[in-house]
């Protein structure tokens, strides 16, 4: 469904990715972990088109999506869903009209039919209570459930998930994962998760991959993952000091 | 390293050549925005559908004309007031006080009531557009919308620019009879000129031509306040501070633009119509 061939991807001096090659299949629950500031939010903006890479391409079913025209990504666009790590809902506008936002704006839908499915698209992530609430009168776990209806509220075939379970609390860590999980089931939607939250990333894969110094460095089930020998991965997963990843980093320096 | 090298030649000159690299990339930038959010309108237009949500239009009208309307009006009115009392004086030395209606009517409805409103707006609405969309960049609500499929220019950046292209030329028009108000109560009160004898002479100065001058501009000023005020929100980069530096950016800009504008058209104008 998706494909990253060869992207490379640079900032100012630094190589953020350098030649990621990356396929998502059909129904799958990809979660891609890495670092902070590897690169992992910016292989979900290439996705959607909003970052175009400086090599290589990006397909999105039969589309190649850094070379579509505006109004053309914009129609694909509809078919991705994005949750965002700080959920990114409008401020101004309600719970309710948040998430009926993508139907009113991009579909034909009547008010009847658009309240119809909101309504049921906040049952499903257990907000329909809060529908008239402003997003500044939510707590975090509540902005997420939210950004998720509104992530699935135009039926999407794929959803990118920025660092769904980052800053919340373990209990509703869980919930917004099995969330994510009963969710993307339900909907056969294929989904690609960035994380660094590995206990969420274990609950939630079906597939991973692991980026590190721009590359795809080990990619597979999530077991084979954590009988990996690689020692990066290995050193991410046990979140141990020891090891090649703070090397010759600042990090490292001070501690010794 | 060339342009580092440049610096350290020729310091003086290589400011200069940035300065003006850097006013026509900002100049480029705007126009481009605003045929850019034209562009996305019309195509919606094109599909059967409305560019924006009336209530948003309608909120930015409420907010940038009504809501508008005291300051705009109280200002114009005090400098109506000084404006006919300081020319008074001096014109009543040569005995010619009554022609301050026609004075104060003609210099502001084509010169001080566009450039007062429009350096109120810039101001008052430019710096709440910028701080609004700033804060929308920052927290990635502007992305999400993109994100989703909506054109962010024509959602967020064409009923703000539309709004204030209304309503610039109604609160111009709300400045000049400010002004002419209070211009016509300094007349009574200190020159002996009556109010029906003011409305005369205000008629009787007063061209059609200066009227629709006017109104130009205002549109003119209120589409560039607008436009420079989205532009700089929409590229707000690092944080609240981004915020902060694009919110002064984009009010000092608007006002020079402004300022910059009516000076052009005042000179393209008076070389068609000396008179």
């Amino acid at each position: 469904m998706v494909e990253l061939r060869d992207v490379r991807m640079q900032f100012e001096e630094k190589n953020v990715l350098d030649g990621v090659s990356l396929d998502v299949e059909r129904e799958e629950r990809l979660v891609i972990m890495g670092q902070s500031g590897s690169g992992k939010s910016t292989i979900l903006r290439l996705i959607l088109g909003i970052l175009r890479p400086d090599a290589g391409s990006v397909f999105f079913k039969q589309f190649e999506v850094n070379r579509l025209k505006r109004r053309k990504l914009q129609q694909v666009r509809q078919h991705i869903g994005m949750v965002y790590q700080y959920s990114a809902l409008l401020s101004s506008l309600t719970v309710r009209d948040n998430v009926a936002l993508p139907l009113e704006e991009l579909t034909e839908k009547s008010q009847g039919e658009i309240d119809k499915i909101v309504d049921e698209k906040l049952e499903l992530v257990g907000m329909k209570d809060a529908r008239d609430l402003l997003p500044d009168e939510l707590s975090g776990g509540m902005r997420k459930r939210v950004a998720l209806a509104r992530g699935l509220v135009l039926e999407p075939e794929l959803i990118l998930l920025d660092e769904p379970s980052a800053g919340l609390d373990p209990v509703i860590a869980t919930v917004v994962d099995e969330l994510i999980i009963s969710l993307t089931k339900k909907s056969k939607v294929t989904s690609v998760i960035v994380t660094h939250e590995m206990e969420s990333a274990f609950r939630i894969a079906t597939r991973m991959a692991m980026l590190y110094e721009g590359k795809i460095i080990e990619e597979g089930e999530p077991e084979k993952f954590k009988e990996s020998r690689n020692p990066v991965v290995a050193q991410f997963l046990s979140g141990s000091t020891e090891g090649p990843i703070l090397e010759g980093t600042p990090d490292a320096i001070r501690k010794k | 390293m060339a342009k580092a090298e440049a610096r350290r030649e020729a310091p003086g000159a290589f400011e200069v050549v940035e300065f003006q690299r850097t006013f026509l990339r900002e100049v480029g930038s705007i126009f481009w925005f605003i045929v850019n959010t034209f562009q996305e309108s019309m195509e919606r237009v094109q599909q059967g559908r409305v560019p924006f949500r009336a209530a948003s239009f309608f909120r930015q009208t409420v907010r940038a004309g009504v809501d508008s309307v005291p300051l705009v009006g109280l200002v114009s009115f005090f400098l109506g007031l000084t404006m006919a009392l300081l020319t008074g004086y001096q014109l009543q030395r040569f005995g010619t006080e009554r022609l301050i209606p026609g004075l104060v009517a003609i210099s502001f409805t084509r010169e001080l009531g566009p450039l007062i409103t429009g350096i109120m707006l810039a101001a008052r609405i430019g710096a709440a557009f910028t701080a609004e969309l700033g804060t929308m960049q920052v927290n990635e609500e502007v992305e999400a919308i993109e994100a989703m499929g909506i054109g962010p220019l024509r959602f967020l950046a064409a009923p703000r620019m539309l709004a204030l292209f209304l309503l610039t030329p109604c609160l111009s028009t709300v400045a000049n009879l400010a002004a002419v108000f209070a211009s016509s109560l300094i007349c009574k009160a200190f020159f002996s000129i009556q109010f029906l004898y003011f409305l005369d002479l205000v008629k009787d100065s007063l061209l059609i031509r200066d009227i629709i001058t006017g109104i130009l501009k205002s549109f003119l000023f209120g589409l560039l306040i607008a436009a420079i005020a989205c532009y700089r929100g929409l590229t707000v980069k690092g944080g609240a501070a981004g915020v902060g530096t694009n919110t002064t950016s984009s009010v000092v800009t608007a006002i020079t633009a402004v300022i910059g504008f009516d000076t052009v058209y005042n000179v393209i104008y008076t070389n068609f119509y000396p008179t």
